[in-house]
């Protein structure tokens, strides 16, 4: 079997920036285990492309490209999916929220207006996308955290995380909604 | 014994049916006795309660996607 991209001497030049893009990799990511992940899907994608490497021309200016354009759009795909927060406090959070309606005079039976309701699916529709899918699949179609959470490809602590921040920021959006609509009174100290 | 914040955190989890059994029964039994915890659960339960309502507020498929997909799945 011939030696695989020896055709366009990729493979010498592109072992030869090894050290090289390793440290650029480990400037971007800041991170040692981040940086040889990065660097293995440079390499992944430089041989898969390296028809596109004219031999003779800077080949470790070439993989630092792909090196960078492959951090960045990992970078882009991270910060599209929110940090996991602490599902307890969140639950916690919850409960102030009720703390802070109950003082200003909120009402249960507002649940079954249907203004309010009008504005739960309002609220709804303006979560982010991975909060809503959660709601979505736990609270309006009764999966358990376990479907729900093989459905979005996450571990169940992540779903559980979702979830009640999904929750918590759907009921300050309607606390919001209830003081604006004049359901409730917006002075302090309203509680018994 | 189980505390007041404890309960709080876990009263999701407890809502949903995902706690195991003594985690479950002893959260049940706070919320009988305690007067600060069980309003908390009472406004948690007609929170979720209008939330499962907004599944209603979804118009069903029309008959026109209902036949293409019947059409698609009946192809083979």
């Amino acid at each position: 079997m011939p030696p695989r991209g020896s055709d366009t001497g990729f493979d010498v030049e592109a072992l030869d920036a090894l050290t090289a893009v390793h440290r650029f990799a480990y400037h971007l990511t800041r991170d040692p285990v981040d940086a040889e992940d990065l660097v293995q899907e440079t390499y992944a994608r430089a041989y898969a492309a390296r028809e596109q490497y004219r031999p003779g021309t800077n080949c470790t200016a070439w993989l630092m490209t792909i090196c960078r354009n492959t951090f960045l759009q990992r970078r882009a795909r991270a910060e599209r999916e929110p940090a996991v927060s602490d599902s307890d406090l969140e639950a916690l959070a919850a409960a102030a929220v009720h703390v802070s309606a109950q003082a200003q005079g909120f009402e249960r039976d507002a649940f079954e207006r249907p203004d309010f309701q009008a504005a739960l699916t309002r609220g709804l529709a303006g979560l982010p996308e991975v909060f809503r899918a959660a709601v979505v699949l736990v609270d309006l179609e009764d999966f358990s955290y376990a479907e729900a959470a093989e459905v979005m490809q996450v571990p169940v602590g992540t779903l559980r995380s979702r979830l009640f921040r999904g929750r918590r920021l759907l009921q300050e959006a309607l606390l919001d909604f209830a003081i604006d609509a004049g359901l409730v009174s917006t002075r302090e100290g309203g509680a018994t | 014994m189980i505390d007041c914040r404890e309960v709080m955190a876990k009263l999701w989890d407890f809502i949903d049916g995902e706690l195991p059994r003594a985690e479950f029964e002893a959260i049940r039994g706070h919320l009988a006795e305690c007067r600060r915890c069980y309003p908390h659960y009472a406004f948690e339960i007609s929170f979720l309660q209008a939330l499962a309502a907004v599944r209603t507020a979804i118009p069903a498929p029309s008959r026109a996607l209902r036949d293409r997909v019947r059409a698609l799945v009946t192809l083979t």
